[in-house]
């Protein structure tokens, strides 16, 4: 199979999950325990906890709160800043952002939506106007995770600043983290991020704080996490993590590049009179989103399955819904919505599988479309 | 004293000579939909008792009869020893806290020391004499203290009756074919076929990769939830992807579906009779879409020889849908998946097909071929 599903989950990385393994077998021990194996255990998770921010962040600047997923993270970042007046978000934010914002709208809060640029990242500018003194959440996705498409957060983030000093800004990185290379600077107050999307494992995600910004929790309990969010600490997962994460990071830059050579390469052996590119030229190295207008990325989905080769589609179809919320956005037509195919690497693709990709692609698109001509 | 459940059944007692039958393949049937659960079943003179579960799971006991078709009536009560002191011991357990009540003694041991009416006097005076919001009325009362002396020796005690499924004992009435497709309608077809006595076995249809598997495992948990009722657990699917391209291809796009629908009752009628299903059960209703008009209908006939069961013909839509929301089918129908029949959907179906432009189009496939493909090619689930 060659799976190039990556901005849907990634296959752990071997070599993580064997060194995460002694928190399956010796340490098994609860790192609240008050014995010395619980210590042991809770000195090597502040230490994951310190490498995690260490990669992107100033570790005497933030910290993070480790979560089951990086939709808990979202969720804790919106619900915890989200409390008053207004909160901004674009119109690319993964339904975990802007659910969780819809659900503020709900309790009263007003919702400011920006609107995208064909490339699904966010018109910058009106996210700005939207920003006044009573904003206190400004969410903006990192990477959008249906086009690729990379906003300037960090840029955005110090504009949000500068009009609103109080306003608590966020940013979903799950895709970014661990992909492009990115520092937080002082005007992003919290970052999510999520394991399995590194080649670690689902069920562990992180919320990055700036120690400064209030947070609140979501789950209440025996008060780990700093009472932040509480329950027994996933140590195999964090760990996991953490291992995962530094195989990426040692070689960000060096991935970013020959994948973004290997996401050009894809495009140009994709066949023009049947693909239409929707991720922009500039965007993350990891996704290449194309439409096969008239045909069903969803079918086309299952028959390049059947064929030993897994992409993702636009989103979860179904009949209620068939459509991309992220991608309508863009401004894209129902017949290219119907046809979109997301394709997105790891670190360890390679050329060939890329080319068989593409081959693949080819074959079955002009295939189905014979058959519904 | 211990806790029993009394099982009254419905239409057995009409069948005359065939009473025993239907009695046999009545106390089989509520065995099986008391599978898993600890308990004996005993057959008395015209019901039968559950006894000797566990306390704890008698609302469970109670769900699965209630489904069991043939069932008249079931009630929770006591079984006691026929004593006047441990028959009133129970009685305190089933009767009413206030309002009218009236004791109803059934006395089938007539050694018992007292008559009918004199067990009715002595429990209803104890139960007048303990508690003053009660009342007696005889004509009609609120609550009923039911008391049956048994001639084993033992009592049973309830409080009400509760309306069982009706219907017929499932298998009484042969089996048939239900073509079940993720909507609300088939799976309140089967229903209705299953009350009536007949054994449902399930036929789906799917395109594959037009449609995903999630239809099919949306599927499955209706068939699933069915032979809660229908008793059959195998479900047969089969892949119409190459039939409905070659149509796709090759023929007046009006009669999409008209012609899709005719495979799939050839294909049906093969399967049925390979699993001795004596006829097709379907969820079609007269008029609801474009190709179940009395012509779409007919042209669908036209391919089969067995009958084919339409028990909800004359029903609206609103009415299948209460139906189904009452035999628990409809949340797991209404959620998304996608019809097979959608993919090729032309935009104007023919809706009065005539039946020689059908076979002449039809003339333009090797239909023989396309059903054998597809039956060659059929999965069989059993669950």
């Amino acid at each position: 199979m060659i799976y190039l599903d990556n901005a849907a989950t990634t296959q752990p990385s071997e070599r993580a999950v064997a060194r995460a393994a002694e928190y399956l077998k010796d340490k098994f021990y609860n790192p609240s325990a008050r014995y010395h194996g619980g210590e042991l255990v809770a000195k090597e998770l502040k230490e994951s906890r310190d490498a995690l921010v260490g990669f992107v962040a100033d570790r005497t600047e933030y910290d993070l709160v480790f979560t089951s997923c990086g939709t808990e993270a979202d969720n804790q970042a919106v619900f915890s800043a989200g409390k008053r007046g207004n909160v901004v978000i674009s119109a690319g934010e993964h339904a975990a952002v802007y659910n969780s914002a819809v659900a503020l709208k709900n309790r009263g809060i007003e919702l400011r939506i920006a609107l995208l640029r064909r490339d699904g990242s966010v018109d910058s500018e009106e996210f700005l106007r939207l920003i006044d003194e009573k904003t206190s959440l400004a969410s903006l996705v990192h990477v959008n995770n249906e086009t690729g498409a990379v906003n300037d957060v960090a840029a955005v983030a110090e504009a949000v600043k500068r009009k609103n000093p109080r306003c608590v800004f966020h940013s979903d990185g799950v895709q970014a983290f661990g992909k492009i290379p990115f520092r937080l600077n002082s005007a992003i107050d919290l970052y999510s991020v999520s394991a399995h999307k590194i080649g670690a494992l689902k069920g562990t995600g992180a919320l990055l704080r700036r120690k400064t910004c209030n947070l609140s929790p979501l789950v209440y309990g025996g008060g780990q996490e700093g009472a932040l969010r509480s329950g027994t600490e996933n140590t195999f997962g964090i760990a996991c993590f953490r291992y995962a994460a530094e195989e990426k990071f040692a070689c960000l830059e060096k991935n970013a590049v020959r994948l973004s050579g290997l996401r050009e390469r894809l495009w140009a052996l994709l066949d023009p009179a049947l693909f239409e590119r929707i991720s922009p030229n500039h965007g993350s190295p990891y996704i290449l989103t194309v439409s096969a207008a008239c045909l069903r990325g969803e079918v086309l989905q299952r028959m390049l399955w059947d064929r030993g080769v897994a992409v993702g589609t636009g989103s979860a179809c179904s009949s209620k819904k068939p459509h991309s919320r992220v991608i309508e956005a863009c401004g894209y037509s129902a017949k290219t919505l119907d046809g979109v195919l997301r394709v997105s690497f790891a670190a360890e693709t390679t050329e060939e599988e890329v080319a068989c990709c593409a081959r693949e692609m080819n074959f079955v698109a002009r295939k189905l479309k014979e058959k519904l001509k | 004293m211990e806790k029993v459940i009394i099982i009254r059944y419905a239409e057995i007692h009409l069948k005359g000579k065939n009473r025993g039958y239907f009695e046999r393949v009545f106390s089989v049937n509520l065995e099986k939909s008391l599978k898993g659960i600890r308990h004996e079943l005993h057959r008395t003179s015209g019901r039968y008792l559950v006894a000797a579960f566990e306390e704890a799971r008698a609302e469970e006991i109670l769900a699965r009869v209630s489904r069991v078709f043939g069932v008249h009536s079931y009630s929770l009560g006591y079984r006691v020893p026929a004593d006047l002191e441990r028959i009133f011991q129970a009685v305190q357990l089933v009767a009413p806290v206030s309002g009218t009540f009236k004791v109803d003694t059934h006395r089938a041991d007539k050694r018992f020391p007292l008559t009918s009416m004199q067990i009715n006097a002595e429990i209803g005076g104890r139960l007048l004499a303990q508690n003053e919001l009660l009342k007696v009325d005889v004509h009609e009362p609120q609550s009923n203290v039911f008391i049956d002396v048994r001639e084993n020796g033992t009592a049973l005690v309830f409080g009400k009756f509760e309306a069982g499924a009706g219907g017929m004992p499932v298998g009484t009435s042969s089996k048939g074919l239900l073509l079940i497709s993720g909507g609300i309608d088939s799976p309140v077809a089967g229903y209705m076929m299953a009350k009536r006595g007949m054994n449902v076995e399930y036929l789906h249809f799917h395109s594959y990769p037009y449609t995903n598997e999630q239809a099919k495992e949306k599927v499955l948990e209706l068939a699933r939830l069915l032979s809660r009722f229908a008793l059959t657990q195998r479900l047969t699917t089969v892949s119409v992807t190459h039939i409905q391209e070659e149509i796709h291809a090759k023929c007046a796009p009006e009669l999409n579906v008209t012609l899709l629908r005719r495979f799939m009752f050839r294909i049906a009628e093969r399967i049925a009779k390979s699993q001795n299903a004596k006829c097709l059960i379907t969820g079609e209703s007269l008029g609801q879409v474009a190709s179940q008009t009395i012509e779409g209908i007919t042209s669908s006939n036209a391919v089969v020889t067995l009958p084919v069961l339409r028990p909800l013909v004359g029903f609206d839509k609103n009415e299948i849908i209460e139906r189904a929301k009452k035999i628990g089918t409809y949340d797991t129908s209404v959620l998304p998946f996608e019809d097979c029949c959608t993919v090729f959907l032309p935009e104007f179906p023919a809706i009065k097909p005539k039946l020689s432009f059908i076979e002449e189009e039809e003339g333009k496939l090797d239909v023989e071929a396309l059903v054998q493909e597809a039956v060659g090619n059929l999965e069989e689930i059993r669950f």
